[in-house]
C-alpha cells in the first residue's frame, strides 16, 4: 500500500494490541464464527460417536433387512441403508475416520512441505531447483489422479489412502512455504541476523519459520477439509477405505445405485462432507482475515 | 515474455513431464513388486504370471523397461492395454476428444459466468448482489464434486429434460468425425438437432466439473478487483474524471484478469482430477472413464498413459496461461527491466 | 480583489469509518488561496494533508471517508454540496493534481498514451466538446513538449516501466495542465526521486506556474520546497492547521514549536555547522584501492549472455579510526555496494579491500571480523524481524557471538537498551508497538550488542519522519562519542551530511567522483556533477541558495548524461 493510502487510515486503535484486534476482527466474522462451531460440532461427533450415535452397533457390518431403505424419519434422521442401518449413526462414525485421515495425512505432509520450502527458498541455487522441480512434477499431475494411481496399487484401506494423499499433499505446503520465504528473505533483518553471527538454523527456523507460521496455519486448517474431500472422493471411486468401515465417500457411492428414488442414501453422506468441508473453509478464511496473510 | 522465454519455459515443461514418467513408472512398475501378479490376480497360475511379466518386460531391469518404454511413447506407442487387448494409443485416441470438449466447456463455462460475477460482485462491494456471489462461490467451493453431480442428476432425473448419461443420443446417428468435438462438428455439418442434443448432454457434466472453479475463479476475480481498486493508478484516473464504468471495465479488469488465469492454470489439475468423478458419474466416454476401469482392473499400461496425457493437459494449459498473461502485461512482453 | 478567492475552506471536519466507528482526521480546517497564489500545505505523514486534497478534489475513499462538516468553495460555488455531475465535470479540467509517486500513478499494461487520450476525452467529452482523436493527440503532444519531454511519440507508446522516474513525473505534470486547470495541487511531486531530478521537476513546475499564471497548491512534508515553490504556507499536524502564514514570516519567525522542528530538520547547507566534530586521528581503518564491482545475471537457456554491469568503478577510499564518513550519491549510484563490500557481505570482482591492513577475504574466515564492523538499515520496519520481541532480537548477536554467558544477557540488554535511550520494559514489546525512530533506535541496540568498531549507517534517518530524524542523529553522535566508533554514512541527504560526516566521498554512477573532508567538498567542489547535486539541495534561506555553486540547467544535463562507463 503507498504512503498516500497510508495517511488515510486512521491513527486510532493503536492502543489495541494486535491479538485483541485480531479477536475483535474473527468474532465481528460471523462466517468465522460459524467455522468454529461447525469444526467443534464435527471433532465433538467422531470423538463422542460410540456415546451419541443413535445406533452405535450400525457402524459395522449390522444387517437388518426389514428397515432398509427407509426415508429420513424421527428414528432415523437421515434415513437408512440398503442393509437397514442408521445413516446418522454411520455419518457419525464416518467423521471418526475422515479425521483420522486428516491429522494422518497433514501430520506427515505439513512438515514434510514446509521443511522442503524453508531449505529451498532459503539456500537457493541447486537445492532450489531440485525440490522445486520434484514440487512441480507432483503438481503437474492431477492429485486426484496421482493418488488412484498410488491407491490402484496398494491394497485400499485407510493407511493406504492416506500414504496416497500424503503423496500428493505435501506440495502445496512446500510451493506455499517457498513463497512466503521467498518475500522473508529479502527482508533486511534476514541479513541482519547473517551479521549479527546467527547459524543457519537460527536464521531458518527462528527468523523465518515464525513468519510463515500464520499463512501455514490459514492453508493447514482450509486443507483439512479438502484432505477429508480427498479422501472420501477417493472411496467415492472405490479405491479408499473399504466396507464395513463407515467412510462417507463409500456410503454416497453405495447409495447412488439407489439413485433417484432412495435419493437420502447418497445425498446424506454427500451433504455430511460438505458440512465438514463448508466448516473448516470458513475457519480458515476467518483466519486468514484474521492474521491478514495472503495463501 | 520473448519468443525464448516462452520456448524456455516450455522446455521446462518438458522436463517436468520427463519427471512425471519417471515418478509414475516408479509407482507403477516398482512399487507393487510384481505387477504380473497384480494384474492377474491371486488366482493365476505361477505360469501365466511368469508368461505375462516376460510378455509385458517386467523380467528386465528396470532402467531398461523405463528406456524402452520412454523410447515407446515418443514414438506414440504406449504398449498394450490389458483391460481392452487394444493398444492404449488407440483406446486414449479414442477417449480424448470426449474429455476435451468437456474441458473446453468447461472451462467456458466458468469464463462466461465466474468473471463478470467477481467484477459485479467488486463494483458493488459489500451489496446484496457480492454476498450473494459470494454465497455462490463458497458453495461451488465447498461441494464436493460427487455432490455436485448427484444433485445434478436427481434434478435431470425430475425434469427429463436433460440426459442423465452419455455423450450423444445414440439414435441420431451422428458420429463426430472432424474434430471429434460433438458441438464443433455438428455446426460444421450443419446438423443443428445433434447440436442441440450434444449441448442438452454435455450441460450437467460441464456444470457439475466447473461448480469448484467458478467459485474459485470468481472469489479471485473479486478480490483481485477488490485490491486494484485501492491503487493509485485508479485513483489518478478518478481524479480526472474518467468515468467509473471505463475504469472498471478497460483499466482495472485488464489489470485483475492476471490473478484468475493464473490460478486457473494452477487449478487445471485439480480440474482434470474431477473429471473422473464427473465422468464415472454421468458415463461421459473420456480418457478419465478409461483411466478409472484401467486403475481398477491394474491395467498398469493404460494407467501410465493416461497419467502422463493428464499432465499433459496440465503442461500446455499452462504454457497457454503464460502466453495469455504475457499478452496482457507487457513487463513480461517488451523492454529493458522487464522480469519475473 | 473582489473576486471571490479560488479557494475556499471553512471548518472542514472529515473522519473515516471502519470497524463500525468513525475517527476524525480534519479537524475545522481553514484555508483560503486567491487566484494567482503560490500556496503550501506543510505536514508530515499522517497529518490530514493529503485528505484535505482529497475532499477538495473529490475523491475521498467511499465509502470509509466522511465529511462531516464545514464548507469547500470553489471560486465561489460550494463543492460539498454540489452535483454529482457538475462535480465531475471539473475534474482534471478547472481542478487538476500531479500525483505523488510516478510508478504507481499509471496503470501497468496500458500505454502512457492510453492513459492521457482517455484523461482528455472524458474531459472533453463532459464539457460537452467532442474532440477527434488526431485532435487529442495533437493536444497531449504539445502538453508533453510544454514539460519539455522530447519525443512525445515515443513518451506516449511506452508503457510506465519503460520510462524513467522523472519523465513519468512529468507526465503527470503534462495530464494535470492538459485543460489549464484554474487551481493546480501539486501532491509530493518528485519525493520518491533522486534530489536532482527532483530539482528539475521543482523548477519545471514553477516555470509553468509562472508562465501560465496557474494557481498552485503545493504539498509537501519538505520546508525547503515550500520556500522553492510558494508564497503562503499552511503548517498541519495531526488534522488541523496549526499555523499559517507568509513564506517569509513563518522562516523568519515560526510561533509554533511544531513548525520549529520542522525547520530544524532541515541542516543549513552553509553557514555555520550545527555539530562540527573532526576526525580523531589519521590512521587508517578501512582501505579500498582499485575496486570493482561487476554484477553479472546468469546467463539464461536460448538468450544472449546479459551484459555485465558495473556497479562499483575503480574505487579507492580511506577511512580512518573516528571518521564519520559520508558516501553520497543517488540511487543506483554503488554507494551500498561498496559498503556491503566493505562488511564482506559482497565480494569484489577486482581489487582490494582492507581493513586494519588485512583482506576482508580473509577476514570472512574469522569470526571476530563480524563482531568488528556491523550494521543499521535503512528501513527499520525490514530489519526487524516482526514476530521477535525486542529483547530476542538483541540476545542473538550475544548469543552467537558467545561472548556473554546466558544468565547475563538480561543485564546486557537491559544496558544496550539504556545505551539508546529506551526504557528497560521495551525488551518485551514487538516490532509493531515502536514508533519508527525507536525501532532504529532498536536497530543500533543490536548494531551495538557486539562492540563493533565500525558501524556502516546505510542512510538510517531517510525512512523516518523529519522531526525523528535529529533525534537519531543527536544519538549517533553521542554514541560515537562514548564508544570511539567509527561510522560509514550512506545517505543521499547533502544537507545532513555536511553536518555529520567528517569526511565525504560522492559517488556517479559507480564512481568515486570526488573524496575529501566535508569542508574541501562543500566549499569548493571540483568535479561538476558534486557541483549539480549540491546546487540541487532544497535549502531554507535566499542566502544558501546564493550561496550554492552556479550549475545552468545545461551543465546540470550535460553531466547528467554523461556516462562515465
Amino acid at each position: 500500500m503507498s504512503a498516500a493510502n497510508d495517511a488515510l487510515v486512521p491513527a486510532a486503535a493503536d492502543e489495541l494490541s494486535n491479538f485483541a484486534r485480531a479477536r475483535r476482527r474473527f468474532l465481528g466474522n460471523p462466517a468465522a464464527v460459524i467455522g468454529v462451531l461447525i469444526v467443534i460440532s464435527i471433532i465433538a461427533a467422531a470423538v463422542l460417536a460410540p456415546h451419541i450415535a443413535p445406533y452405535p452397533n450400525h457402524a459395522g457390518s449390522f444387517v437388518d433387512f426389514r428397515s432398509r431403505h427407509q426415508a429420513p424419519t424421527l428414528l432415523h434422521l437421515l434415513g437408512t441403508d440398503n442393509v437397514g442401518r442408521d445413516i446418522l449413526s454411520r455419518v457419525l462414525f464416518g467423521y471418526r475416520v475422515s479425521l483420522l485421515l486428516v491429522i494422518g495425512v497433514l501430520g506427515i505432509a505439513v512438515p514434510l512441505g514446509v521443511v522442503l520450502g524453508l531449505l529451498a527458498g532459503y539456500f537457493g541455487g541447486r537445492v532450489d531447483t531440485a525440490i522445486m522441480w520434484l514440487t512441480n512434477v507432483m503438481l503437474a499431475v492431477p492429485p486426484l489422479v496421482m493418488a488412484l494411481a498410488i491407491a490402484a496399487v496398494l491394497t485400499p484401506n485407510l493407511v493406504n489412502s492416506m500414504i496416497a494423499v500424503t503423496a500428493v499433499w505435501w506440495t502445496w505446503h512446500c510451493r506455499l512455504v517457498y513463497r512466503v520465504v521467498k518475500s522473508v528473505v529479502a527482508e533486511d533483518f534476514v541479513e541482519a541476523a547473517r551479521v549479527a553471527g546467527a547459524s543457519h538454523l537460527h536464521i531458518l527456523f527462528r527468523e523465518i519459520l515464525p513468519n510463515c507460521t500464520a499463512a501455514i496455519s490459514v492453508k493447514t486448517t482450509l486443507d483439512a477439509g479438502f484432505v477429508i474431500l480427498f479422501g472420501a472422493s477417493l472411496s467415492f471411486l472405490g479405491l479408499g477405505v473399504q466396507p464395513p468401515t463407515p467412510d462417507l465417500g463409500t456410503m454416497v457411492s453405495a447409495g447412488a445405485q439407489f439413485l433417484p428414488e432412495k435419493w437420502w442414501e447418497a445425498v446424506m453422506p454427500g451433504l455430511a462432507v460438505l458440512y465438514a468441508i463448508l466448516g473448516f473453509n470458513l475457519l480458515g478464511d476467518g483466519l486468514r482475515d484474521m492474521l491478514d496473510v495472503e495463501i | 515474455m520473448t519468443v525464448s522465454a516462452l520456448l524456455r519455459r516450455a522446455f521446462g515443461f518438458a522436463f517436468v513431464l520427463l519427471g512425471l514418467s519417471v515418478v509414475i513408472f516408479v509407482v507403477a512398475r516398482i512399487v507393487p513388486g510384481d505387477p504380473a501378479r497384480i494384474a492377474l490376480g491371486p488366482l493365476a497360475t505361477r505360469e501365466q504370471v511368469a508368461q505375462l511379466r516376460q510378455e509385458m518386460g517386467f523380467d528386465r531391469p528396470a532402467i531398461v523397461q523405463y528406456v524402452d518404454y520412454i523410447g515407446g511413447v515418443l514414438r506414440g506407442s504406449f504398449g498394450k492395454s490389458l483391460l481392452t487387448n487394444r493398444p492404449v494409443s488407440s483406446d486414449i485416441a479414442q477417449a480424448l476428444p470426449a474429455t476435451l470438449e468437456l474441458v473446453l466447456f468447461t472451462l467456458v463455462l466458468i469464463g462466461v459466468l465466474a468473471v463478470p460475477l467477481g467484477v459485479l460482485a467488486a463494483r458493488w462491494h459489500n451489496s446484496w448482489i457480492d454476498n450473494s456471489s459470494r454465497l455462490v462461490s463458497l458453495l461451488g467451493v465447498v461441494t464436493p464434486g460427487f455432490v455436485v453431480a448427484i444433485l445434478l442428476q436427481l434434478f435431470a432425473s425430475h425434469f427429463h429434460f436433460f440426459p442423465l448419461t452419455g455423450r450423444l443420443s445414440p439414435d441420431l446417428g451422428f458420429v463426430p468425425d472432424i474434430t471429434g468435438l460433438a458441438l464443433v462438428d455438428s455446426l460444421l455439418k450443419g446438423r443443428l438437432d445433434a447440436f442441440g442434443d450434444a449441448l442438452r448432454h454435455i450441460f450437467l457434466p460441464g456444470l457439475a466439473l466447473s461448480a469448484a472453479g467458478i467459485g474459485q475463479i470468481m472469489r479471485i476475480t473479486r478480490s483481485s478487483m477488490l485490491d486494484i481498486a485501492r491503487r493509485d493508478h485508479v485513483e489518478t484516473l478518478r481524479s480526472f474524471g474518467v468515468p467509473g464504468r471505463v475504469i472498471t471495465l478497460k483499466y482495472m479488469l485488464r489489470l485483475a484478469s492476471i490473478a484468475p488465469l493464473t490460478i486457473l492454470g494452477l487449478e487445471f489439475a485439480s480440474l482434470i482430477g474431477n473429471a473422473f468423478i464427473v465422468e464415472m458419474v454421468f458415463a461421459w466416454p473420456g480418457i478419465a472413464s478409461y483411466g478409472l476401469r484401467a486403475i481398477l482392473s491394474k491395467d498398469f499400461n493404460a494407467v501410465m498413459a493416461v497419467v502422463l496425457v493428464s499432465g499433459l493437459f496440465f503442461v500446455v494449459a499452462n504454457l497457454l496461461v503464460d502466453l495469455a498473461v504475457a499478452l496482457i502485461d507487457p513487463r513480461l512482453r517488451v523492454g529493458a527491466g522487464a522480469g519475473r | 480583489m473582489t473576486a471571490a478567492p479560488i479557494l475556499e475552506i471553512k471548518g472542514l471536519n472529515v473522519g473515516f469509518t471502519g470497524y463500525g466507528r468513525t475517527s476524525q482526521v480534519l479537524h475545522d480546517i481553514d484555508l483560503t488561496v486567491e487566484t494567482g497564489q503560490r500556496a503550501a500545505i506543510i505536514g508530515e505523514s499522517g497529518s490530514g494533508k493529503t485528505v484535505t486534497m482529497k475532499t477538495v478534489i473529490g475523491t475521498l475513499p467511499h465509502p470509509a471517508g466522511r465529511v462531516m462538516g464545514g464548507s469547500v468553495r470553489f471560486a465561489g460555488q460550494e463543492l460539498l454540496t454540489l452535483g454529482r455531475r457538475e462535480r465531475e465535470k471539473l475534474k482534471g479540467t478547472d481542478i487538476s493534481i500531479v500525483h505523488q509517486d510516478p510508478l504507481a500513478s499509471f496503470n501497468p499494461v496500458f500505454t502512457i498514451g492510453e492513459h492521457l487520450d482517455d484523461v482528455l476525452r472524458f474531459a472533453d467529452r463532459r464539457l460537452g466538446t467532442a474532440s477527434s482523436a488526431g485532435d487529442r493527440r495533437q493536444r497531449i503532444e504539445a502538453t508533453l513538449r510544454q514539460v519539455q519531454l522530447k519525443e512525445p511519440e515515443r513518451v506516449l507508446r511506452s508503457y510506465p516501466f519503460q520510462l524513467s522516474g522523472g519523465m513519468r513525473q512529468r507526465v503527470l505534470i503534462a495530464m494535470a495542465l492538459m485543460h489549464r486547470p484554474k487551481l493546480l495541487i501539486a501532491d509530493e511531486p518528485g519525493t520518491a526521486l533522486d534530489v536532482t531530478t527532483q530539482d528539475e521537476i521543482l523548477r519545471l513546475l514553477n516555470q509553468l506556474v509562472a508562465e501560465e499564471r496557474l494557481t498552485l497548491i503545493m504539498v509537501t512534508h519538505n520546508l525547503a520546497v515550500v520556500r522553492q515553490t510558494a508564497d503562503y504556507v499552511y503548517v498541519m499536524q495531526a488534522g488541523r492547521i496549526v499555523e499559517h502564514g507568509a513564506v517569509r514570516d513563518i522562516f523568519s519567525a515560526p510561533r509554533m514549536p511544531y513548525t520549529q522542528r520542522l525547520l530544524e530538520a532541515i541542516p543549513p547547507l552553509y553557514g555555520p555547522r550545527v555539530e562540527r566534530r573532526q576526525a580523531r586521528g589519521s590512521e587508517a581503518v578501512v582501505r579500498a584501492s582499485e575496486v570493482v564491482k561487476r554484477f553479472v545475471a546468469p546467463k539464461r537457456w536460448l538468450e544472449l549472455a546479459p551484459p555485465a554491469v558495473t556497479a562499483v568503478q575503480n574505487a579507492n577510499l580511506t577511512i580512518c579510526r573516528g571518521d564519520i564518513f559520508g558516501i553520497a550519491g543517488e540511487s543506483g549510484s554503488g554507494k551500498t555496494t561498496v559498503a556491503r563490500m566493505v562488511m564482506g557481505l559482497a565480494s569484489p570482482t577486482s581489487g582490494r579491500i582492507e581493513i586494519d591492513g588485512k583482506s576482508v577475504e580473509a577476514w570472512r574466515k574469522d569470526p571476530a571480523f563480524r563482531r568488528r564492523i556491523q550494521i543499521v538499515y535503512q528501513n527499520p520496519a525490514s530489519s526487524l524481524n516482526p514476530k521477535r520481541t525486542v529483547a530476542e532480537t538483541l540476545s542473538v548477536p550475544l548469543a552467537f557471538s558467545g561472548a556473554i554467558e546466558k544468565s547475563r544477557r538480561p543485564q546486557r540488554i537491559r544496558e544496550l537498551l539504556e545505551r539508546v535511550e529506551l526504557p528497560a520494559s521495551f525488551a518485551e514489546r514487538y516490532p509493531h508497538q515502536l514508533s519508527g525512530g525507536q525501532k532504529q533506535r532498536v536497530a543500533i541496540a543490536r548494531a551495538l550488542a557486539v562492540e563493533p568498531e565500525i558501524i556502516v549507517l546505510d542512510e538510517p534517518t531517510s525512512a523516518l519522519d523529519v522531526s525523528v530524524q535529529k533525534t537519531v542523529i543527536d544519538l549517533l553522535l553521542r554514541l560515537r562519542e562514548e564508544l570511539g566508533l567509527t561510522y560509514i554514512f550512506i545517505s543521499h541527504d547533502l544537507s545532513l551530511m555536511r553536518n555529520f560526516c567528517t569526511r565525504i566521498a560522492v559517488m556517479f554512477r559507480g564512481e568515486i567522483c570526488e573524496q575529501g573532508t566535508t569542508e574541501e567538498v562543500f566549499d569548493s567542489p571540483r568535479h561538476p556533477y558534486t557541483c549539480a547535486l549540491i546546487a540541487s539541495v532544497p535549502v531554507l534561506t535566499d542566502a544558501e541558495e546564493r550561496a550554492k555553486p552556479s550549475v545552468t540547467l545545461e551543465e546540470r544535463r550535460a553531466v547528467l548524461a554523461s556516462t562515465t562507463q
